[in-house]
């Protein structure tokens, strides 16, 4: 569990695409850019494989933040399907925005297989943003005391 | 039973009593902050200091369903950690010992209780909810259009289910003190005994707003409503229908229920919640097969099982008269009329024999 | 004297009568007389001597664009799944009443595949707002309405002990006093005079007052607004745009969401829900009428609505022949969200 405690470290879930961003994760860690170890990775065809759902109940299972992140636009393994993601992320985040999760939870990016150096100050950027927010509570399911064993 | 005076000072008095020993819950007028586990929407926890009773006209804004059937009820919890000795192992979920005191319930309401309790008999948990639930009731001095308590064997002055009862008279209330629980809430309390002229003018009261010797029911009751299975008017209702949940759930006396299993980081729980005959997800087979696949069968079933296969099996009907689906039917689905139809057709239907 | 409504309601139960005599089509969409004051009954007319209970009044709050594939479906030949689909002008047709955003939204039907364009009769009729019944209500706290008689622009609200005319147009629905296309844009029989637009709408009002909240400020209102849901499924019953077969709110697994009150799943449900008819939904504020509790959960799916609108520039059911936002895209889009740190970073935007 999250605790807000001195040794607290935000988990965060990163969503990487399998042909550039996982790639470029996978280059970060041969080229030994250091970047910090708060992420854990599931790798998905693509990031127009992410749906809000998965979004949501990575958030709903306790997560500290989440990233997100596909190829540049016009570099998709699948022509499009990082266009189509950009409009769902774009309308998702506002959303989130709107009914008050704190901007830098959820976060998406657009990482290729030759940019280790981006991919590990991406993460870098997301983990200090989540940091800073310290562990997060909102939408996050708990099962009280008297419901749990 | 013992009838005693309290004045609306000294009730509110008491009702900060009740807040310190119980946990006590009030109609909440507009929206409560928020849900805490064990409280329900449309109720509030009362908090020390609080402003004096608000009661509608009418049924309260929610049922007092919730507190004998929550929404949803933990009934069993385990974990999943590899570690513990106890992996796996379903536990039975404790209820809080602490007795709740629900004030402001309707006679209507008080009523669901006793029917809910037929099919709940042997649930262990509705059992132990019952038993630590204590309802402080309010008679109606106004009936709403929409309440029909009387054609449903009801009385907006019935005191059935309840464990205290309070009359309105000019300046103060009167209290019945229908049972032991009852008794127990007035404790250590010194009241007046009611005078016999109040005492008369209540049983009048009573005598008035008596429950109507209804012909319908009768009527329904004796003939057979199954013959009414494919009458033409549940084509009427299933067209206007649109199968959400919205009777089902602000209902006193609907009560099923679907279970599902919650983790969270390996701890779990297993609850059950509300569910709806309305709701096509309520009677799919494993198989893919849906007996009631379409609209106009659950939309009947809601109706005949609370007109036919509840009294079949257990007596009276299953249904209180509060009127709370007719004022919010989204549709305007209105039961009085979905049981005038059917009178009438079965009446016809026996004059043509 | 006739009102306007009245004067509708005349013209719905003619023209109704006349197709169903006529064979043009096999069922009408519309409205009967309900059991309480102020409340209209959907109902499905289908012989003509039905259409004599066809109505009209500022109390047809329920989007009927949400019957319409159901009654589509209901009046073709039976024939199995595996059978083949008998050719759409094959099929009996439907006609159903629409104001603006009713139409709007058989535009998105028919985008989507949810209904034949060509087995639709589409009654157009310019809406002059539906009534509140909530709001009423809330102007005679403790009183109950016994009956309501409609004017033009007033209403004459009877109780037990009172009698009182109000402005109709204080009490119409948020969600149509920010209208901003009142009259149906797909019309096959046109029912009653167009109307016009209405003066300085400002249909984004409520949600930029949200928007300027704080965060936390956000958040509070978000929790305690969804705090009441008793996960009844009104709002998404009563919606036009949701038909999956399968709700993700049913699904099981994986449980996407929770089945409890707690303010995360009831939270979950109502974002996705709003999330899901992002770029799909025109506001017809059915949704906020029909929830027992009171709920604005238009106010998520209007916050969707104006992005889309400030981001790609699109209104649900207004571009019939263009694809709807989410299935498509433009090499340029917006992505001001896109984290981009690094010193290699590439051009933004
Ligand atoms: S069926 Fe309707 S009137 Fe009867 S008890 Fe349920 S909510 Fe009340
Ligand atoms: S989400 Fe609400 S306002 Fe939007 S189309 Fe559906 S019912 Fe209408
Ligand atoms: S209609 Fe209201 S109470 Fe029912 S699920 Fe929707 S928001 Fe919740």
């Amino acid at each position: 569990m999250t605790d807000q405690n001195d040794n607290w470290e935000p988990k965060i879930i990163a969503f990487l695409c399998n042909w550039c961003s996982y790639a470029g994760a996978d280059l970060a860690g041969v080229s030994r850019f250091q970047y910090p170890p708060n992420i854990r990775i599931v790798r998905v065809p693509c990031s127009g494989r992410v749906s809000e759902n998965m979004i949501m109940s990575t958030l709903k299972s306790g997560a500290d933040g989440i990233l997100v992140s596909g190829c540049h636009p016009g570099d998709c393994h699948y022509i499009s399907g990082n266009y189509f993601a950009r409009r769902r992320f774009a309308l998702l985040s506002n959303l989130l925005d709107f009914v008050g999760i704190e901007p830098g939870r959820v976060n998406f990016s657009w990482v290729s297989a030759s940019e280790g150096e981006q991919f590990a100050s991406v993460v870098q950027s997301v983990t200090e943003k989540v940091r800073a927010l310290g562990p997060a509570s909102r939408l996050v399911k708990k099962l009280d005391a008297a419901q749990a064993a | 039973m013992k009838v005693l005076k309290i004045t609306p000072a000294e009730l509110d008095a008491l009702m900060q009593q009740w807040q310190k020993q119980y946990v006590v819950f009030v109609p909440a007028s507009g929206k409560s902050a928020a849900v805490s586990p064990d409280c329900a929407p449309g109720w509030k926890r009362m908090e020390a200091g609080s402003a004096p009773l608000f009661l509608p006209v009418g049924p309260t804004p929610a049922s007092v369903k919730a507190f004998y059937f929550p929404q949803p009820e933990t009934l069993l919890t385990y974990t999943l950690d590899n570690n513990h000795p106890d992996k796996a192992l379903m536990r039975e979920s404790l209820k809080p010992e602490a007795m709740q005191v629900v004030v402001g319930v309707r006679p209507c309401d008080a009523g669901s209780v006793a029917l809910n309790n037929l099919p709940y008999s042997e649930d262990p948990h509705f059992q132990a909810n019952r038993r630590r639930t204590a309802l402080v009731g309010f008679t109606c001095d106004t009936m709403l259009s929409t309440c029909f308590c009387r054609q449903m064997g009801g009385s907006p002055m019935a005191q059935e289910g309840l464990d205290l009862a309070l009359s309105r008279t000019e300046d103060s209330f009167l209290v019945t003190v229908v049972n032991e629980k009852g008794a127990s809430l007035l404790a250590g309390l010194d009241l007046t005994v009611a005078g016999e002229a109040e005492l008369s003018a209540l049983a009048v009261r009573r005598q008035e707003m008596a429950a109507s010797d209804s012909a319908q029911l009768a009527t329904l009751k004796a003939a057979e409503l199954g013959r009414l299975y494919d009458a033409p008017q549940w084509q009427a209702l299933g067209d206007s229908c649109i199968n959400c949940g919205a009777c089902t759930f602000i209902c006193p006396t609907c009560y099923c229920f679907d279970i599902q299993d919650e983790v969270v980081w390996g701890q779990g729980r297993r609850i059950r919640y509300w569910d709806s005959c309305m709701f096509p997800l309520y009677s799919l087979h494993t198989s893919g097969h849906n007996p009631r696949g379409k609209k106009v069968q659950r939309t009947r079933n809601r109706f005949l099982h609370k007109l036919k296969y509840f009294p079949d099996r257990f007596g009276p009907f299953s249904c209180v008269g509060c009127g709370r689906c007719v004022q919010d039917c989204p549709v305007n689905i209105d039961i009085r009329e979905v049981m005038n139809d059917l009178t009438n057709d079965l009446t016809n239907l026996t004059a043509l024999e | 004297m006739t009102t306007v409504n009245e004067k509708i309601g005349e013209e719905i139960r003619v023209q109704a009568r006349k197709m169903l005599a006529e064979g043009a089509v096999v069922a009408v969409i519309g409205y009967g007389v309900g059991s309480l004051p102020m409340t209209a009954r959907p109902m499905v007319a289908r012989r003509p001597e039905d259409c004599d209970k066809l109505i009209w009044s500022s109390f047809c709050v329920l989007n009927l664009a949400n019957y319409l594939p159901e009654v589509l479906k209901s009046v073709e030949p039976p024939h199995g799944p595996r059978d083949p689909k008998p050719p759409e002008d094959s099929l009996p047709r439907v006609a159903v009443l629409a104001t603006g955003c009713w139409s709007r939204n058989i535009v998105v039907q028919i985008q989507e595949h949810q209904v034949a364009r060509t087995r639709v009769v589409v009654m157009g009729v310019g809406s002059r707002g539906m009534v509140s019944r909530r709001k009423v209500e809330s102007l005679f706290p403790g009183k109950e309405i016994l009956r309501v008689e409609e004017g033009d622009h007033d209403l004459v609200i009877h109780g037990a002990d009172f009698t009182e005319t109000i402005n109709r147009w204080s009490v119409v629905r948020d969600n149509c006093q920010t209208c901003t296309h009142p009259d149906p844009v797909l019309v096959d029989v046109r029912i009653g005079d167009p109307v016009s637009e209405r003066k300085n709408p400002k249909p984004f009002k409520q949600v930029e007052e949200i928007e300027r909240l704080s965060v936390d400020d956000r958040w509070a209102w978000f929790t305690t607004e969804f705090s009441t849901c008793i996960r009844c499924y009104a709002c998404r019953n009563a919606c036009p745009l949701c038909y999956c077969p399968t709700c993700f709110v049913d699904d099981d697994k994986p449980q996407w969401v929770g089945k409890s009150l707690d303010t995360v799943d009831t939270g979950l449900f109502h974002l996705l829900r709003a999330y899901h008819c992002a770029g799909r939904c025109t506001d017809c504020g059915t949704c906020e009428t029909v929830c027992p509790m009171g709920i604005n959960m238009r106010m998520l799916t209007k916050k969707l609505n104006k992005d889309v609108l400030n981001l790609y520039g699109l209104e649900a059911g207004m571009q019939p022949d263009a694809p709807l936002p989410l299935t498509t895209y433009t090499l340029d889009d917006p992505q001001k969200f896109i984290v981009t740190e690094a010193p290699s970073a590439k051009e933004g935007e």
